[in-house]
C-alpha cells in the first residue's frame, strides 16, 4: 500500500468528521446562546439552575460524556444513532464552552449600550436583539471559530464508537498494513490539513476584531 | 434490564480505587507540558531556523487531536525499537499535546511584561539564562497563574484518554468493570459522576488559589 493509498484510505473518513462536526454545531450554536443569554439576564436560582447545565456540559470529560451517553440512554429506553448521540454530546460541550463566551461578551458591554435603548423606549428583548447580541456577537467570534476547531479534533473521538471517520479509518489500514510511522503521520497530517486554515481564519478575525475593543470609549 | 442503582454503587470502591493513577498521570502530565511548553516558547522566542521550525510544530500540535497523538506514539515509537508501557506513552502524549497550549500560556504570560525588565537586565550584564531565570521567569509565574490552573483542570479532564491506551486510571477501570459484568451503563456513569466531581473540586481549588495568589500582590 502505498502512501497515496493510505492518504486516500484515510480521507474517505473525512466526510463522516464533517458530518459529526455539522451536526455538531446544530446542537451548540443553539446551546450556546440561549444558555449564555440566560444566564446573562437571570439571577438567584433560576441563574443556578442554567449555570449548573452549562457546568455538566463543560466542566464533564468529553469521552466519558460520550460512552455514557452510548451506552446508557439504550437502558433508559431513549435509542440514538452513534452518528446523533455523538453529535449531541460533542456539540452540547463546545456549546458549553461558546456560552461563555457569549456571556462575556454580553457582561463585557458598557452600561451605556443598555442605558441608551432603554432611554429610546425599546423594550428588554429589542435591546438584547438589536443593541446587546450584534456587539457581543463580534467581540466572541474569534472564540467561536477557536471553538469550531475543537470540535473538528474531538470529532477523532467518534472512532471509539463505531463511526468511520478519519481516524477510524486509519486504525482500520493500520490492523492490515504495518506501517505505523506512515500511517499515523498522515492521521495527524489530514488533521492539520483541515483544522490549521481555520485556527488562521481565528487569527485574522481576533485582529480585526481586537481594535474596537481596546477603546471602551469609543473613541 | 434497566439501570441498577444498587450494582452502580457497588462498583463506586473499584473505579473510585483507579483516583491515584487518575491524579499520577495528570501531574506527571501537567508537569510535562510546562516544561516542555516553557522550552518550545523559549527556542520560539530566540527566533532564527530554530524558532521558526517550532512556531510550526506549536500550530501543528494545536490543530490535531490528542487522540490521534496517543494512537500515532503509541504504535510509531515500538516501531524504532522505544518500548514503554502504556502510562508512559499517554504522559507523554498528553504532555505533548498540552506544552503547544501552555508555549502559548507563556508567551503571553512573557509578552506582558514590561521592555524596560529586559533592558534593565542587559545593562546589569546578566546572561540570558540567568535574565530567564532571575528577572522573567518570577514575574512571568503571576501572569500565568491563571491560564496555567484552567490548563491543568483541562488535563485532568484529557486523562480519560489513557483508557484507549488500556491504562488503568478511571474511566479504563470503568471499562474493565463493564468486560467483566457485561453492564456498560453502570459503570461508566460512576466514572462520569466521579470525574465531574473530582474536575469541579479541582477547578474550585485552582480558582481558591488564584485568589490568594492575586490578593498577595495587590499588597
Amino acid at each position: 500500500m502505498s502512501l497515496l493509498d493510505i492518504w486516500l484510505g484515510i480521507l474517505q473518513g473525512l466526510g463522516t468528521t464533517a458530518k459529526v462536526t455539522g451536526y455538531g454545531l446544530i446542537f451548540a450554536v443553539p446551546f450556546a446562546l440561549i444558555f449564555g443569554v440566560a444566564q446573562y439576564l437571570t439571577t438567584g436560582v433560576t441563574r443556578f439552575f442554567i449555570t449548573a447545565v452549562i457546568e455538566f456540559w463543560r466542566s464533564s470529560a468529553v469521552i466519558i460524556l460520550l460512552f455514557v451517553f452510548y451506552y446508557a440512554l439504550p437502558i433508559v429506553g431513549v435509542t440514538l444513532s452513534a452518528m446523533t448521540v455523538s453529535a449531541m454530546v460533542l456539540g452540547l460541550n463546545a456549546g458549553g464552552y461558546a456560552s461563555q463566551a457569549v456571556r462575556a461578551g454580553l457582561q463585557a458591554l458598557e452600561r451605556g449600550q443598555k442605558e441608551a435603548g432603554m432611554a429610546l423606549g425599546l423594550s428588554r428583548p429589542a435591546i438584547l436583539v438589536l443593541i446587546e447580541l450584534p456587539q457581543a456577537l463580534v467581540a466572541m467570534s474569534p472564540t467561536f471559530i477557536n471553538q469550531i476547531m475543537q470540535l473538528v479534533k474531538a470529532t477523532a473521538l467518534v472512532s471509539l464508537v463505531t463511526l468511520t471517520d478519519m481516524t477510524f479509518r486509519a486504525k482500520e489500514i493500520a490492523q492490515t498494513e504495518y506501517k505505523p510511522v506512515m500511517i499515523y503521520t498522515s492521521l495527524l497530517l489530514a488533521f492539520f490539513v483541515v483544522c490549521y486554515p481555520i485556527a488562521l481564519l481565528g487569527r485574522w478575525v481576533e485582529a480585526r476584531v481586537k481594535p474596537g475593543r481596546g477603546s471602551p470609549h469609543g473613541v | 434490564m434497566g439501570f441498577d442503582p444498587e450494582f452502580a454503587l457497588s462498583t463506586v470502591p473499584t473505579i473510585l480505587g483507579a483516583i491515584g493513577t487518575t491524579l499520577l498521570v495528570a501531574i506527571s502530565s501537567g508537569l510535562g507540558a510546562s516544561a516542555l511548553g516553557f522550552c518550545f516558547e523559549m527556542v520560539r522566542r530566540g527566533g532564527g531556523t530554530a524558532g521558526l521550525i517550532t512556531r510550526f510544530l506549536i500550530d501543528f500540535i494545536r490543530s490535531t487531536p490528542v487522540l490521534a497523538w496517543l494512537y500515532f506514539l503509541y504504535f510509531v515509537l515500538p516501531f524504532y525499537g522505544i518500548r514503554l508501557g502504556a502510562m508512559s506513552v499517554g504522559v507523554i502524549g498528553l504532555s505533548l499535546y498540552f506544552s503547544g497550549y501552555l508555549a502559548e500560556v507563556f508567551k503571553a504570560g512573557i509578552d506582558a511584561i514590561p521592555k524596560g525588565q529586559q533592558e534593565a537586565a542587559k545593562a546589569l550584564s546578566l546572561g540570558r539564562l540567568d535574565t530567564i531565570v532571575f528577572v522573567i521567569a518570577p514575574q512571568m509565574l503571576r501572569n500565568i497563574a491563571a491560564p496555567m490552573g484552567n490548563y491543568f483542570v483541562s488535563i485532568l479532564k484529557a486523562t480519560p484518554y489513557l483508557a484507549v491506551l488500556a491504562v488503568p486510571e478511571m474511566l479504563g477501570r470503568a471499562f474493565d468493570v463493564a468486560s467483566e459484568t457485561y453492564r456498560y451503563a453502570e459503570p461508566l456513569t460512576v466514572a462520569g459522576i466521579l470525574f465531574l466531581a473530582l474536575a469541579l473540586v479541582i477547578s474550585r481549588a485552582v480558582k481558591r488559589l488564584e485568589l490568594r495568589l492575586f490578593k498577595d500582590s495587590s499588597h
